[in-house]
């Protein structure tokens, strides 16, 4: 990793820094004790120097778009987020030391949080969920544009049990309204991905009875199963198949359409606030023991009110809680801060179609950050 | 990749003196400057030479060790190797086995359709085309190569795929009793037949190419004395081409059939993929994965285990190209007494460059 700065730009980025850590909450970091006076609006202007990242592709237009916001006040500040790297090969890179940050589908595991300590320092590393949104159920059939379908339904569809639209069980969650016969394909991810593990995260968490695997980022039904390459393989084929029933992304669906998921008795369109109702209501801390770590387990039996979208996805930003380089902790307290401000969800939301995190989880992240150096 | 093109061009160079060029060269120019060239020339093509022997190694020992942890290791007991993409296997060899199937099996299948297109074509530019049109045809051949293999991942999803589900279905239909045929027909298109398909476009440029000079260089007197006999057109290319270039032939294709063997994207883009040993052509869920495209597709959410374990299949890869090429080299060294007498003349070529 290179990082080319002057020691001016340095100079510049610490003053910036100062001013970030003083918008914490908590101001225990010896950069947030100078300055008590918190600002409504951060200013990032004095941000300088490079970020290198990388890893989930899942959190990448939204990483684009933070990117493109911050580096707009701050004129210094290069972010590279590498998305080719996936999950895997973003927490890979960051244990060996060359990335500040990673994106990730899912916490680091204790192995992996034993590994970082080796670039972090006794310290360790902490997971903060930063990316919000939700797993869509997108279907291509002849004649439905509103489909409904319950959890259970939807498990045995994924399952190879139904395989057929005309069946009962999807009439009986279409309020009795019947669709025309015809083979359902179901179409899932070729690839190791982050989706596949939400989605099989909330199978497995609702549906054990007709969903006899283990939750997983690599699609475990075997037999006559679409798997495509990417998000996109799945949502192109969606489209191009009649007859197709796929999961995917909801912010990657384009104008393919997404079935309401059963909650209960009712059923549910997904929505930015849904998903992050979801959040609220069902993400419990489950942290990996370094302090101010914000790993969260989704304890799907939670979700019950028709305003949760029931297939949450959230993605992390994984970093250490000391830098060799105090310069470096500020740019990535800089950076994280902006992404968990309010106006940083905003950004994502809009530009990159995900959901927002609700008020609380932010102070959290932001809790943590300052004690980041 | 490169060495059979060589079978080609240097059958081509073949009347002319190898060693005569660098003789003249020294009669010329006596001075001390021209020598000093002519070391630094040496020194040059050897340390290229050289490099590519240390590069190659280099890339074996980097898979070598790589991949031993993920070889080595104990699928059963080991948490990492038993959850996302290497789960369900009781050791590497059960998880490598049906990839190098599948590998072999999609190659297969684009030498099978591609190879006796691309002969004909070949034919087409050196033997039946008007010289224009040959000329022409041969450039947009060539001009193939060129598309990268992204687009022609999606050229096979936009319109192979849907172009061959008619056929698929009437396959499946009324020859479904071949194992070929059989199971449960695909109705999104993302069969290991449309990756072949493709497969056997992208290998067509190679096969074409090289099989085309060889047959151009068909001695003039051969194909005479066989028309003078009073064989037909055809008659004469089986008589006088096609044991002259048979060899060629064997090397173009076993060289198509290398470049299938580690082809990625186009087959991680239109097959729909499992680990298992399979025959069937036309179903969504029984497609032999191939190790390229499972290591492309597998490796960014990989663990550090997991990755070993796809770089031991990439390893395995590694060595079926490996095999291939050697078996190229000791055909065209077997075939025909034109191309063993090739191959002698050439070899010592090699040494010296």
């Amino acid at each position: 990793m290179k990082l080319t700065r002057s020691g001016s730009i340095a100079a510049i980025a610490l003053v910036g820094a100062v001013a970030l850590a003083g918008c914490a909450t908590s101001g225990d970091s010896n950069a947030g004790s100078d300055s008590s006076k918190s600002a409504e609006a951060t200013d990032y202007s004095k941000l300088a120097g490079t970020l290198t990242a990388g890893g989930s592709s899942a959190q990448a237009n939204a990483q684009q778009a933070w990117t493109t916001a911050i580096t707009a006040q701050a004129k210094g500040l290069t972010i590279n987020y590498d998305k080719s790297q996936g999950s895997g090969g973003g927490v890979t890179n960051f244990t060996a030391g060359s990335y500040d940050f990673a994106g990730s589908d899912s916490p680091l595991k204790p192995e992996q949080t034993t590994a970082a300590e080796a670039v972090c320092g006794a310290d360790g590393a902490v997971n903060l969920p930063i990316y919000l949104d939700g797993v869509a159920v997108i279907y291509n059939v002849e004649g439905a544009s509103d489909l409904k379908l319950s959890g259970e339904t939807i498990a045995k569809i994924f399952n190879l049990q139904i395989t057929d639209w005309s069946d009962a069980a999807i009439t009986k969650d279409n309020g009795g309204k019947a669709l025309a016969a015809g083979p359902i394909t179901t179409v899932a991810r070729s690839d190791g991905s982050g989706t596949t593990q939400n989605f099989t995260n909330y199978l497995v968490g609702t549906q054990k009875a007709n969903w006899p695997y283990e939750a997983s980022n690599a699609w475990p039904v075997a037999g006559n199963v679409s798997k495509q390459q990417g998000g996109s393989g799945v949502v192109n084929t969606v489209k191009a198949t009649a007859g197709a029933i796929g999961y995917a992304d909801h912010s990657a669906i384009g104008d393919v359409k997404a079935a309401e998921i059963g909650v209960g008795s009712d059923f549910v369109k997904f929505s930015s606030e849904g998903a992050a109702k979801a959040f609220e209501v069902a993400a419990e801390l489950k942290s990996n023991g370094v302090e101010g770590d914000l790993s969260q387990s989704i304890d799907y039996s939670k979700i019950t009110t028709a305003d949760a979208y029931p297939i949450p996805l959230l993605s992390y930003a994984i970093t250490c809680k000391t830098f060799k380089d105090s310069k470096q902790a500020d740019l990535v307290k800089g950076y994280l801060g902006f992404i968990a401000s309010e106006t940083g969800q905003k950004v994502a939301e809009k530009n990159a179609g995900s959901a927002a995190l609700p008020a609380s989880i932010l102070t959290e992240i932001n809790k943590t950050l300052s004690t980041i150096k | 990749m490169t060495d059979s093109t060589t079978v080609a061009t240097s059958s081509a160079s073949e009347g002319a003196p190898g060693p005569a060029p660098r003789q003249g060269g020294r009669a010329l120019t006596g001075k001390g400057s021209g020598r000093a060239g002519d070391k630094v020339f040496l020194g040059l093509s050897s340390g290229s030479a050289w490099l590519i022997m240390v590069i190659l190694a280099g890339v074996a020992i980097f898979l070598i060790i790589r991949s031993l942890p993920g070889i080595a290791a104990n699928w059963e007991t080991s948490s990492e190797l038993n959850s996302g993409p290497t789960a369900g296997f009781a050791n590497f060899w059960a998880y490598a086995g049906p990839l190098l199937w599948g590998t072999i099996w999609a190659a297969f299948i684009a030498l099978i359709l591609g190879t006796p297109v691309a002969i004909g074509i070949a034919l087409f530019i050196s033997h039946y085309a008007p010289r224009r049109l040959a000329g022409a045809l041969g450039y947009l051949v060539d001009l193939l190569a060129a598309v990268p293999s992204v687009v022609f991942g999606l050229w096979g999803i936009i319109v192979i795929r849907p172009f061959l589900l008619p056929l698929e279905e009437f396959l499946n239909t009324y020859l479904g009793w071949l194992p070929f045929f059989s199971g449960t027909v695909s109705r999104s298109g993302s069969t290991i037949l449309a990756g072949g398909v493709v497969l056997a476009v992208m290998i067509l440029p190679i096969i074409t190419s090289i099989t085309r000079e060889i047959f151009l260089q068909t001695p003039r007197l051969h194909e005479e004395a066989a028309l003078a006999l009073g064989a037909t057109r055809w008659e004469m290319i089986k008589l006088s081409v096609f044991p002259y270039a048979r060899s060629g032939m064997v090397s173009a294709t076993l060289l198509g059939l290398g470049r299938a063997l580690g082809e990625t994207m186009a087959i991680a883009l239109i097959i729909s993929p499992s680990i298992l040993f399979s025959l069937t052509l036309v179903t969504e869920g029984e497609n032999s994965q191939t190790i390229a495209a499972n290591i492309a597709t597998n490796f960014p959410i990989a663990t550090d285990l997991q990755r070993s374990a796809l770089t031991g299949t990439g390893l395995m890869l590694f060595v079926v190209s490996f095999a291939v090429n050697f078996i190229a080299r000791w055909i065209v060294a077997r075939t025909g007494p034109g191309a063993t007498r090739k191959t002698r003349t050439r070899t010592p070529k090699a040494k010296t460059a």
